[in-house]
């Protein structure tokens, strides 16, 4: 007999940690969104707000003076980003941005563990991990929490785009460029900007991971869990990037219980970029993705 | 020479006679064009290139609506109308890059609803492009040679060990894209990378890749568009060139009205995805709709984005 | 038009001479000069790394398909190699070499699959697919290193016709015909339709589709040379450097090094990824010297490993905003300045 009970279970706790890979790839879609480019760096950025954060606080930061610091450490980088790495390749195709950002990624990983080292740190971040139950399916505490900030965030970035100069320019000049331009808007100041929103997002995204995971230099493979997420939902889609994670969250754990035991599990590595390269074959700008119309 | 200046551009209706047909000669020019027309519309022959009832839609937009459109064999026709007008995607039907909504493309006996790109060139029909398609990688001669890859039979694996098969079909293309570099004066910069050149060398070189095929059909999109007037005058004659010695049928998309005035045998009009006028040279610049077509988007800029 | 062409078999017989000059050196002086160390540890692995960046160049550079993906076919080549080794004995080494690039060879067309309708980023991505698929697969069944249950596996020793190949310097010989024969036949692949086809399909599919390339075959013909040289690589990688592998060893880092190779060597240059892995071999090691002679202990291994980190990573930026030609390019613009009279006779 079938276990729908536990299926519900698996499910659920799939979607939540979904949400957590949702986190990271919100802060792919705004720098694709505005600038074209795909950041791969996106994982070394939540690595490195992490793994700075924490260190402060274990050197006798205050938590509230710590993600202060860091904050202003992330703004530092979203603008060296942008000085030293976007504007000398402006105008380059798309491909080369993101072999720069494979670049970047290093750098920052390496100065991020240069200047703190390499042990594992544990961050406690208040929130308990024991689950509680609801109509006898086991949820989470913490996942629920992630999904809270998860979901506060898209909100916040809902209202920072209607109601905010900024957000408007942001999307101003992901609708288009030349236009954007045309009308006075300075592209590098706006791309320093979007840097440094994904890198309040990748502090946001690093201080939940770290909590779960530890603090650690594979924190920064998380990276490679959120790309299939853009595959799914199309890089320039916020909703996208929610929905994206909540089925790769959904796929990954389903498939992990219901088609593991088939290879002798350990699929969880390739399932989602599966899950991913079949819908790009139907679909190729993901589920929410703009199309775009070939000119010649 | 007649000049219409409005507001923000200047249209030429050159005075010069258009082109000189073989069967044609002196006074009786134009009465003989329009028989020739004639004829190609009696004779159960097919036109060379035929489009019925062409619809194109991008989200909503028509771009194109119930266009005919025939080419006769040998035939350089000028499809010009102003930007926007569905020039460009009425080339891309022919070539297949955009399937149209209704209607049918015919080259000679053989209609498709659907272009097949991949067999274009094996129909014999050769294209260039708006905003430069080359190979900016590879030489010119090598962009040359580009054209006739359609005809290498052989496998990678010949290629690489040089079977006779591969060296003698390698020979021959070789040959041919000699042979037309010469025919375009290009000889000086045969050597040097297609990206590195001026824009209107980039446009000939377009042109040798499309026609050392020896095509029966050419397209041609906007192929004066950007270039000197020297270019202009260089490149119109290699087309001219082309039709009388290959007897190539020339499609000829543009949207300045002056420049295929001398060089067209007919030109159709297109306004709107419409098309609003068809007939020689001299027919069409005095239609009245004609004259309002360009006067009524005198206003709009002349610069074109490019994506 | 006579002049152009005896200027051209000019620099065809001059490109040759160099090619020779190199071979020369490479069979004659150096298996006799080197130590055993330098060629055991630099340049057996540079030997085997040329030989993957030059696949991966063909694929990437010529044919403008980026690929994440480029250990995994490592991998395959080296399980693959090791298994048609054990299980049909009777086979001589170089058949399983040749056949071990074939296996690699039609995964790779499986994986290039996508890139029919996949471009830039997206078939990246879709190439990582691989890299983890295979990663898994050979850790999970342990058939493929013969119930091993790591999945290390042990190289059998490198003979042909009963010459063993055991000594540094006779893994180095190995190591160096395998990479000249294929680099030779790449080149040979690369000036033929085919290869003008790669870079065609690179530069403006649309075009190159209007004018008879075949997307499909071309396409396909691109991940499948590349991932038999990849393939072939890994041969040489565990069977004549390395000697013990797992698959741990060919992980995405790995796929990561051989793109940065080609990055900072020189995209669609087969002298560039020779330029390009001898870079990403020696400069660990110079960076090692360095480091401890400047700073002493405090320059252990985790700090080697993170300032490498940190310089091939900026590297990589500035290679792609100042030079995305490569060292290559910078090569042989100082030669150009040194011997202006050979510019015209440089080789491409």
């Amino acid at each position: 007999m079938f276990d729908y009970q536990f299926l519900l279970e698996v499910l659920i706790g799939g979607l939540l940690s979904g949400v957590m890979y949702s986190l990271v790839a919100i802060g792919f879609v705004l720098i694709y969104k505005t600038s074209g480019v795909l950041n791969f760096a996106q994982g070394a950025m939540l690595l490195f707000a992490a793994l700075t954060f924490v260190s402060l606080v274990e050197r006798g930061a205050p938590f509230l003076a710590a993600l202060a610091a860091t904050l202003v450490i992330m703004v530092v980088l979203g603008i060296a980003t942008e000085r030293l790495v976007l504007r000398p390749l402006v105008n380059q195709p798309p491909v080369t941005l993101f072999m720069a950002t494979l670049g970047l990624s290093y750098v920052i990983e390496g100065a991020a563990q240069l200047l703190w080292g390499t042990q594992v740190h544990g961050l406690d971040i208040g929130i308990s991990d024991a689950p509680f139950e609801v109509a006898g399916v086991l949820i989470s505490r913490f996942d629920l929490f992630a999904a809270a900030v998860a979901g506060s965030l898209v909100a916040l970035f809902a209202l920072f785009f209607r109601y905010t100069r900024t957000g408007l320019s942001f999307r101003a000049v992901a609708d288009d460029q030349f236009a954007a331009l045309a009308v006075g808007l300075r592209l590098p100041r706006v791309w320093a900007a979007v840097w440094i929103v994904a890198g309040i997002v990748a502090l946001v995204g690093g201080l939940l991971w770290g909590a779960r995971l530890g603090v650690q230099f594979s924190l920064s493979l998380v990276v490679l869990k959120a790309l299939p997420v853009l595959v799914l939902g199309g890089f320039d889609s916020i909703t996208g990037a929610i929905v994206g994670g909540l089925l790769v969250g959904a796929i990954e754990k389903l498939a992990e219980v219901y088609v593991g035991p088939l290879f002798g599990g350990g699929i969880e590595a390739w399932a989602a970029y599966v899950a991913a390269l079949a819908l790009l074959l139907i679909r190729p700008s993901g589920l929410f993705g703009q199309k775009l119309v070939e000119r010649v | 020479m007649t000049a219409i200046a409005t507001g923000a551009r200047v249209f030429r209706l050159e005075d010069s006679p258009p082109h000189r047909c073989a069967d044609a000669s002196g006074g009786q020019r134009e009465e003989a064009l329009e028989g020739r027309a004639e004829h190609a519309a009696k004779t159960p022959v097919r036109p060379a290139l035929g489009l019925a009832h062409i619809s194109l839609t991008f989200g909503g937009v028509a771009a194109l609506r119930e266009v005919d459109l025939d080419v006769a064999e040998g035939e350089i026709r000028a499809v010009i109308g102003p930007n926007g007008a569905g020039k460009s995607s009425l080339l891309n039907i022919v070539s297949g890059l955009y399937r149209p909504d209704r209607g049918e493309v015919w080259f000679g006996e053989r209609s498709f609803r659907e272009v097949p790109t991949s067999k274009l060139a094996g129909l014999g029909v050769a294209r260039t492009f708006q905003n430069l398609a080359l190979f900016k990688g590879l030489s010119v001669f090598d962009n040359v040679l580009m054209g006739l890859a359609h005809r290498v039979r052989a496998g990678f694996l010949q290629q690489i060990v040089g079977s006779p098969l591969a060296r003698r079909i390698e020979a021959e293309n070789r040959a041919a894209a000699e042979e037309v570099i010469g025919f375009l004066h290009l000889t000086e910069v045969r050597d040097r990378l297609a990206g590195t050149l001026p824009y209107g060398v980039q446009k000939g070189v377009e042109l040798a890749r499309a026609l050392v095929t020896r095509p029966k059909l050419l397209l041609l999109d906007e192929p004066f568009a950007g270039v000197t007037l020297a270019e202009k005058r260089e490149l119109s004659q290699h087309v001219r060139n082309a039709r009388d010695s290959f007897g190539t049928t020339i499609v000829l998309i543009e949207h300045d009205i002056g420049v295929v005035m001398g060089l067209s045998d007919r030109v159709a009009v297109l306004d709107y995805g419409r098309k609003i006028a068809d007939g020689t040279p001299a027919q069409v610049r005095t239609d009245p709709a004609v004259i309002d077509a360009y006067l009524g988007v005198a206003h709009e800029t002349d610069t074109e984005f490019e994506i | 038009m006579p002049t152009l062409i005896s200027a051209k078999s000019n620099w065809f017989s001059s490109e040759a001479l160099w090619i020779g000059l190199v071979i020369v050196a490479a069979y004659g002086i150096i298996p006799l000069a080197g130590t055993d160390y330098l060629l055991d540890a630099v340049l057996t692995p540079f030997l085997a790394l040329s030989l993957a960046a030059v696949g991966l160049n063909v694929l990437t550079g010529y044919a403008g398909q980026v690929s994440l993906g480029s250990a995994a076919f490592l991998a395959v080549g080296a399980y693959a190699a090791y298994n048609l080794h054990l299980r049909f004995p009777a086979l001589p080494l170089l058949i399983d070499l040749v056949l071990a690039g074939g296996v690699a060879a039609a995964i790779g067309i499986v994986f290039g699959l996508p890139s029919l309708r996949l471009r830039g980023f997206y078939l990246a991505v879709s190439t990582l697919a691989a890299q983890f698929f295979v990663q898994w697969a050979l850790t999970k069944f342990s058939w493929f290193s013969n119930d091993n249950p790591s999945g290390v596996i042990d190289a059998p020793t490198l003979s042909i016709g009963g010459v063993a190949f055991t000594s540094p310097a006779e893994r180095y010989v190995f190591t160096l015909t395998v990479v000249i024969v294929l680099t030779l036949l790449t080149l040979r692949l690369l000036r033929s339709q085919s290869g003008r086809n790669f870079i065609a399909v690179r530069d403006h599919e649309i075009a190159a589709r209007v004018i008879g390339v075949p997307l499909l075959r071309t396409k396909l013909l691109a991940f499948a040379a590349s991932s038999f040289l990849i393939g072939v690589a890994g041969v040489l990688w565990a069977f004549a450097y390395l000697r013990t592998v797992e698959p741990a060893g060919f992980n995405l880092d790995r796929s990561f090094q051989i793109l940065f190779i080609i990055i900072i060597g020189g995209l669609a240059s087969l002298r560039g990824s020779f330029i390009g892995a001898a870079f990403i071999v020696v400069f660990p090691l110079l960076l090692s010297r360095i480091g401890a002679a400047l700073l002493g202990s405090v320059f252990d291994s985790g700090v080697l490993e993170m300032s490498q980190r940190i310089v091939i990573g900026g590297l990589i930026i500035v290679f792609l905003s100042a030079e995305p030609r490569g060292l290559i390019a910078l090569w042989d613009r100082a030669w150009a300045a040194i011997r202006p009279a050979n510019r015209s006779l440089l080789p491409s």
